[in-house]
């Protein structure tokens, strides 16, 4: 629910487990209590897509048994496996640009206990139109913290006989008949990549096959897709909001003539009863016309890059407590 | 996981039998050990370790996968 720093500073103070979403100037006048948060001045509200620096987007957290609350810088991130509860969920927040965001996006596939314990989060990020200025900051709301280069952590311990469910919503799909692109290392930029076992130079090959860069790239993981959307590509290299990885097949994603349709199209074949969270794309907003439109039942920030276990991106992400 | 789960769990494990769940981690943990076994076919022991024990981890939900794996 979007609300004024009155009303969510009244719900830290009656003791609610909270995770909170806005413009760095509210956060930092939040009071300490259960919560965590990150800034981001635009999201999708039950009244629609709505960019808003008066108001929080305040998520209540009413199942969980307990809550623990850590910050992890580069070195430490992947302690998140070990220090989550048993029967629980980790939400993350990282600052966008950030080293741990990095560190986190490269390697969390990689780590053995991963998608034992369902981890749902986001990165932070600001008003676009104030470029380099604006400022990312993650908030450990029990001592009042924030950051710009630390992921925040909240451990929430679930009842006996609930989980978390967490899932996504992705209106890309690929062409198995398009060429397989491969990349030699887990990389959040290259010049060089195999397509069809063919060494070539990526920027080349985008330009000459006239790809349109707004679609991203897409990775089957058995049926489910993940996408890797495409940041810039200056000087012959080619830079993504998530990495690449090697040993992953990736095709270009299959062009949506009608973005804002198709999303709407997947959001009503999803089927979703009782998202407690949910976080949308902001490539999704722009591209999707998202502003002011309504997205039911799915409301929540709209994020630099999504987390479902590892980073994804042009996605909405979702969590439901099932059981 | 009783012997006909594990049966086709390896199949889907080898690519015969192509089984897509709803539940995002159980298609991620899957896509992890195909790749896996296909690195090294002799893994095949180890990748349904590790499938038993996030099916165990999440009971609510595997039930609903291995009564559709069981299906197939």
């Amino acid at each position: 629910m979007l609300i004024t720093l009155e009303e969510t500073s009244a719900l830290i103070n009656e003791g609610k487990k909270l995770h909170i979403a806005g413009d760095d100037s509210l956060l930092s006048r939040l009071p300490k209590g259960n919560w965590i948060g990150g800034t981001t001045p635009y999201f999708i509200s039950e009244e629609g897509g709505a960019f808003d620096k008066d108001r929080l987007f305040v998520s209540e957290l009413p199942f969980a048994e307990e809550v623990r609350v850590a910050t992890y810088g580069k070195y430490n991130v992947f302690q998140i496996v070990e220090e989550c509860y048993d029967n629980g969920l980790t939400m993350i927040i990282m600052p966008y640009g950030s080293e741990v965001l990095a560190k986190y996006s490269k390697e969390a596939p990689d780590v053995e206990e991963l998608l034992m314990h369902p981890v749902l989060g986001w990165i932070a990020g600001a008003d676009l139109e104030e470029g380099e200025n604006g400022r990312i900051k993650v908030y450990d709301g029990t001592t009042g913290e924030s950051y710009t280069d630390k992921a925040v952590v909240m451990y929430i311990k679930l009842p006996e006989g609930k989980t978390a469910m967490i899932n996504l919503i992705n209106i890309f799909t690929d062409d198995k008949t398009d060429p397989v692109i491969k990349f030699n290392d887990n990389e959040l930029s290259v010049i060089k990549c195999k397509v069809n076992g063919q060494e070539v130079a990526f920027a080349d090959y985008i330009e000459k096959k006239g790809i349109d860069t707004r679609m991203p790239l897409v990775a089957d993981y058995n049926g489910a897709y993940i996408n890797t959307s495409i940041k810039s590509i200056e000087n012959g290299r080619v830079s993504f909001y998530a990495p690449v990885f090697r040993d992953v097949e990736y095709r270009f994603a299959v062009k949506v003539e009608d973005y804002a349709t198709e999303f709407k199209n997947r959001i009503d074949a999803a089927g979703a009863r009782d998202p407690f969270f949910s976080c949308n794309c902001i490539l999704n907003y722009l591209y999707g016309d998202l502003n002011g439109k309504k997205t039911p039942p799915y409301t929540g920030p709209v994020t630099f890059g999504e987390v479902a276990y590892q980073l994804v991106n042009q996605t909405l992400v979702y969590c439901e407590i099932v059981g | 996981m009783d012997a006909v789960a594990q049966e086709k769990i390896t199949k889907i494990l080898k690519g015969e039998i192509k089984y897509t769940s709803t539940n995002l981690a159980f298609n991620m943990m899957i896509s992890k050990l195909q790749k896996k076994l296909q690195a090294d076919p002799g893994s095949l022991d180890s990748c349904l370790t590790d499938m038993e024990a996030f099916l165990k981890k999440y009971p609510i939900v595997a039930k609903v996968d291995l009564a559709n794996i069981t299906a197939l």
